[in-house]
Formats: structure tokens, sequence, C-alpha cells
């Protein structure tokens, strides 16, 4: 992410606000994609409006303010394109995509996903966010995850009851009748936060022999 | 007068049950956290804590959320004075003289008129909201579609006057905003408008999806580009309580902030986020020396954050009288209202006089809690500010995905924070303003079911909002700050009330 800098390309062609003249150009694809998605729908008349009347003017005036932008960006000097990286955006979207297809069986096409729960997804999503910047450090991740796992389990399924799955589906079919599933959330979030714990600890410990310095963690629930 | 003294009571003797009290300390604690960390604005957070509320009865999950909101404006201006970071966007203004107060060993002094200054306030506009209800309510009894759709119209023109950058942008996110607020099923018709066979877009995408990506995902995505650089204060933070010099040398700022930002609070079209900018340029203005300012003079503190607590607070009066969310928070307790059978509108008052009076009473405790939390527990949040934002964001991330699947237990909702989240990024990186949009994804659903109502009671007759007196008035409003914000010579003091802050 070394272009990840405001960087303000002056360009001295045609176009003197590139970021308006894209952003415009943006927008007029976007209005005429909703005139497009809403052609199919009838308008009715002004006293008795179909379904497909508000969507087909706004999308009108969506390309309209489109256009006039991408004319402004044309014929006004303004601001230029920012450059992004892409390391960020992408592990992001990656990480929120683990969480949502293994929090419960997800049915893509003829291929599903096997529901593994919040203890699974909440780590996933914690470990693989994280690399979204070249700062991240595995152990100091893999601490975080189990905490923060440890502690929504405990709000979200223990004191809240709010429905959302914990365990793989495959464990709950296994362990049913056997022991209460309270009881299994309470023990699999106690062992997530000791081992959460004992590695701070160890890391705490290695740290200070090392005399490195390390940045604190005092977020963790 | 005795009536509003017997509905205030009512108010209290609702918001003072354990229950309630222990919810507001909690709402304004979870507040203030999010307040003082940056990234992490009230939207996604009420967002996530939205499937919390569920279990709880609608007057207490509503005061929670209140807190949660106002919390946040005592909290941002904390991380304003020490870190000399905005930790909420009303709290922009503050790091000017805050921040330099800091520097000169003031801190204290800061954060002490800050809260004060907030407090009071608070306070005024939690009289302000009780003394308007009722009027406001009897007003919107009278209003037919046409004038709803008229005040809708001119709360998205404020929308797009008091937002920052190019209005022709502004209008743009608008319509976008509108544009997608009528995907999903068609009220009327029932028929299926543009979910191109999508079964979870049947239902329309979920505003606190939309809200969550936006302004949640979006803006990690966002502070991920920036390299973090956060310096708290080193210096002491030094005494807390002003002294009666500084007391007497900001009251007059404090006074004018809070009626800026209640007037501009009640305004639809998120006009509490320009009530700070507003009171600085006027104390900037009005001061004898204006060269104190940007050197940590105390007015430059005590307007803004009076008038920021002012918005915050009055933003709820369209809200609870007229049924009409003027910006995105509020459009958040909507759905929470909605979850619990509630309709917000003139008819709360009279329908749930508990809620009503009881979220307003909370508010004055609350104000009077964050008083509490924010100066002598100001050392647990400066401790806050030292967690790394390389572990901040991974928990965001988890707790936005857990909040909005638990909404729905939708997978596909948890997927379209991430596109929506790109989405709302690349608006920013192309200098588009969020919030526009999702004020008119919101006020997008109303407007067209108001639009089509009064256009079939006029059996088509579009002049129908201009023979209405009241809507006539309306239009006329809208159209006259639509042209002001357009001539060249206001447009360039409107720019310069961002640009001097």
């Amino acid at each position: 992410m070394s272009d990840a800098s405001d960087a303000v390309r002056r360009t001295r062609s045609v176009v003197r606000a590139p970021q308006s003249f894209v952003a415009g150009l943006g927008l007029v694809l976007l209005g005429m994609f909703g005139l497009w998605a809403a052609s199919d729908l009838p308008r009715g008349t002004l006293g008795a409006m179909g379904p497909g009347m508000l969507p087909h003017w706004v999308a009108i005036g969506v390309a309209a303010c489109g256009s006039v932008l991408a004319v402004t960006g044309l014929a006004r000097e303004g601001a230029g394109l920012q450059t992004t990286g892409l390391r960020g955006p992408l592990t992001v979207v990656l990480a929120i995509l683990a969480f949502a297809i293994t929090i419960r069986p997800f049915a893509l096409g003829s291929v599903a996903s096997p529901g593994l729960g919040l203890i699974v997804a909440g780590p996933l999503a914690v470990i693989i966010g994280g690399y979204a910047t070249p700062e991240a450090r595995f152990r100091e991740l893999l601490i975080l995850a189990l905490l923060l796992t440890a502690g929504c389990m405990l709000l979200f399924g223990d004191l809240l009851n709010l429905p959302i799955p914990i365990f793989p589906t495959a464990l709950i079919e296994a362990a049913s009748g056997t022991i209460p599933s309270r009881v299994m959330l309470r023990l699999a979030a106690g062992a997530l936060a000791l081992a959460g714990l004992g590695l701070l600890a160890l890391e705490r410990r290695s740290t200070r022999r090392s005399r490195t310095d390390v940045a604190p963690h005092a977020m963790t629930t | 007068m005795t009536d509003l003294l017997a509905n205030l009571g009512l108010g209290f003797a609702v918001a003072l049950s354990l229950q309630n009290v222990t919810l507001c300390f909690l709402g304004c604690l979870v507040g203030t956290l999010i307040g003082v960390l940056p990234g992490v604005g009230p939207i996604a957070t009420i967002a996530m804590l939205l499937p919390i509320t569920f279990g709880l009865d609608p007057v207490g999950a509503l005061i929670m959320l209140a807190g949660i909101y106002y919390g946040a404006q005592y909290g941002g201006s904390t991380t304003a004075i020490l870190v000399n970071i905005p930790g909420e966007a009303t709290s922009v203004v503050t790091t000017l003289d805050g921040h330099q107060m800091a520097r000169q060993g003031r801190a204290g002094v800061a954060l002490g008129i800050a809260a004060i200054g907030s407090f009071f306030a608070g306070t005024v506009a939690t009289l302000l909201i009780a003394a308007l209800g009722a009027p406001l309510t009897r007003l919107a009894l009278i209003f037919g579609p046409a004038e709803y759709f008229a005040l809708m119209v001119m709360g998205l023109a404020f929308a797009v006057v008091l937002a920052h950058g190019s209005v022709l942008k502004a209008v743009a996110m608008i319509l976008v905003g509108i544009l997608f607020a009528t995907v999903g099923t068609d009220l009327e018709t029932g028929q299926e408008r543009m979910t191109f066979g999508f079964g979870f877009l049947t239902d329309g995408v979920d505003f606190s999806v939309l809200a969550m990506g936006l302004f949640g995902v979006a803006e990690i995505l966002r502070n991920l580009d920036q390299t973090e650089t956060r310096e708290i204060a080193r210096a002491r933070i030094g005494r807390l309580l002003p002294s009666w010099a500084d007391l007497r040398q900001a009251a007059p700022s404090a006074l004018r902030g809070t009626a800026i930002g209640s007037i501009l609070g009640i305004l639809p079209g998120n006009g509490a986020v320009l009530g700070p900018f507003a009171a600085y340029t006027i104390e900037k203005r009005l001061a004898r020396d204006p060269s104190r300012f940007g050197r940590g003079a105390i007015e430059g503190v005590a307007g803004p954050e009076s008038a920021n607590n002012a918005g915050a607070q009055t933003a709820f009066i369209p809200l609870l009288t007229l049924g009409i969310p003027p910006n995105a928070v509020m459009a958040l307790m909507v759905g929470a209202m909605t979850i619990h059978g509630i309709v917000p509108g003139p008819g709360v008052m009279t329908k749930n006089p508990n809620l009503f009076w009881g979220m307003i009473a909370s508010m004055w405790i609350g104000n009077l809690m964050l008083l509490v939390i924010n100066l002598p527990l100001v050392g647990i949040w400066v401790r806050l500010l030292k967690v790394p934002y390389r572990l901040m964001f991974p928990a965001i991330l988890m707790f936005c995905s857990i909040g909005i699947y638990s909404i729905n237990a939708q997978p596909t909702d948890v997927m379209l924070i991430a596109a929506f989240g790109v989405f709302g990024y690349g608006l920013i990186k192309f200098g588009f303003e969020p919030a526009p949009l999702l004020l008119g994804f919101v006020l997008g659903k109303l407007m067209e079911e108001y639009l089509r109502r009064a256009l079939t009671l006029s059996r088509g007759d579009a002049l129908v909002f201009l023979e209405r007196p009241v809507s006539a008035v309306l239009f006329l409003v809208t159209f006259t700050i639509l042209a002001a914000a357009l001539l060249p010579s206001l447009r360039r003091s409107r720019d310069a009330v961002f640009t001097e802050a």
C-alpha cells in the first residue's frame, strides 16, 4: 500500500478535473442501469402511479446529474483521481465474505458451505480482516480473535440469547442430548478466553525478555 | 405550562425506573466509547446494536439508543481536544481551539468547558423538545400527504445546502439514495422492482445494511489508507474545572452555540452537522480579537460543543412529532421503533406518552450522567486512545458482521455490507459524501408513498402541491434555499463556513 497517499495526478489532457469527470460518467452509467432495470415496470399515470414511475424519473435524474458533472470535469480545473491500494478493500471484503459463508450453511447453486458457527466465523473474520494493513502480526490477531470471540459468544449467545449459530452444525447434532447447549457454550467460551489469555501472557513474557516495544492490547474485552 | 410539568413528571417517573436508568447509563457509556474512538461512529454502532434491543421493551431500547447518539457527541470532543483527531464528524471544529488549549496545558479546562457547555445545551434542548412536542404534533395532524411530501422535499433540499462540497454531487447522492430505496417489492401493487430475481432483494435493501456498509465498512477502508498519527497531548490534563474568568468568557458563546445548534438540529436534512461549524464562524465574527481563534480561544470550544450537543438532541423533534427522520441516526431510530411496533409520528405522543416523555426525560438524565462519565473518567478514555487501529478495525469488522447477521439471520445481508462498503469507499474517493445518500434512501420510501397518495387524491393534478397553502409555502422555501445555494455570492460564504473551520 505504498501508493495509498492522496497523490493528485495532474493531467494535461482535455479532462481538466478527472475526479469529477469519472464520477460523472459513473453516475451516468448507474442512471442508465437504473433505467434499464426499471424499463419493464408499468409507469402508470400521474393519477395512478405505477411501480415504474419513480425509478424511471429518478434514474433519469441521476444520469442528468452525472452528465452535468462530467461536463464540468471537462470545463473547469479540479481535483485529480485519487490512487488507492487494493490490499485494504480486498482483504476486508474477503474477511466479511468468510464470515457470511461460514456462519451458517449457505447454498450457492449446487455447492453448499458447511455451517461452522460463530466459533469459527468470528476468528476467521478477525484474522483475515487484520491483514488489511501491512502492520498485521499473526500472534496479536490470534489473541484478539480468541478473546473477542469468547466475549461475543457470551454476550450474544448467552446473555442476549440472539439466534446466532455458535457451533458447527455437525457438532451440535453430535452433542445433542449429551450436553445442554448453554453449558457447552460457556465451556467453549471459557476455553477460548483461557487460550487467548495464555497466549497473551506468553507474548508479554517474551517481549519483556527481548525488550522490543509492543503496543499494549488494552482493548480486548 | 402545568401540562408540560405534568408530562415531564410522567417522563421522569418512566425514565427513573431502575431498568431505564441502567439502560440510559449503558447507552451513554457506549456512546462515549465510540465517540472517543475515531473511526467508529454512532450510525454504525446503532446499526450494530439494533439486534440487542430486540429483547428489551421499546422505551428502554430507545432510551439506550438515544444515549448512544448524544453520548457520542460528548466523547468526540475528548478525542478532538487531546489527540487533535475528531472522534465524530461534529467535533471537527473543536480540534482547532481545543487542541491548542491542550498544548498550552489547559486540556482539563477545555474538556471541562466542553462538558459543561454540552450539558447546558442538552438541558435547553430537552426543554425545547418538551415545549415544542405538543404544538408540532397538533400541526402534524392537519398535514395531508401533499404537505408531508413537500416537507420531505424541503428536508432533502436542506441536506443539499448543508452538505460539504459540491451541490451537484449532493443532489446526485440523494437521487441515488432514492433509487436504491425503490428496489424491492412495490407496496401498492406488490410487484417486484429491480430485484433481478434475487430472493434477498424482495424486501428491498435493509436500511441498517446500507448504513453499516457506507458508514462502518467504508470508514474502515478509508482509515486504512491513512497512516496513523496519533499524538496524545503529552502535557498533563490539569484541572478540569474552569475558573470564573473562563466561565464568564465562555458563557455567551455557549448560549449562542446552543441557540444555533438547536435551530439547525430541528431542520430536516442533517442540520446538526452544520451546527458546530456555524457556531464557530459566528464566534469568530463576534470576537473582539478574532486572531485568538485557532490559538486556544475558549469561546471556540464552548460554542461549537454546545451547538453539536443541542443539535443532536433537537434532531429528535421532527422524528417524534412528524415521523420524519432528519438524519441517518434518526432513521435507525425509526427502524428501532418499527421493530417494536411503534409508528413514528404524531401518534407517538398520544398513543405512547410513556415512550415520548420517558425518552425526553432520559435525555436530561443522560446528560447528567455524561458529565460524570466524561470528566472524572477522562483518564480511562485517554488510555483507550492508545489502542492501535490495527487491532481496532478487525474487532469493528467482526461486530459489524455479527450485528448485521443477527437482524435477519441472512448471510446475504453480511455480504451486502461488504458490497456497500466498497461502494461507499469509492464514493469517498470520488469526493461524494455518503450522508445525503442515506437520507435520500430513508426519505425515498416515505416520499414515494406520500407522492402517490397526494396525486391519487388530486386525480393526477400535480398543481395540488401549490394549491394547498402549507405545501406551497414549503415548496417556496425549498426553491429559495436551493436557488440561494446556487448563487455565487452565497456559495462562497457557504464554502467559507466549512473551510474556515
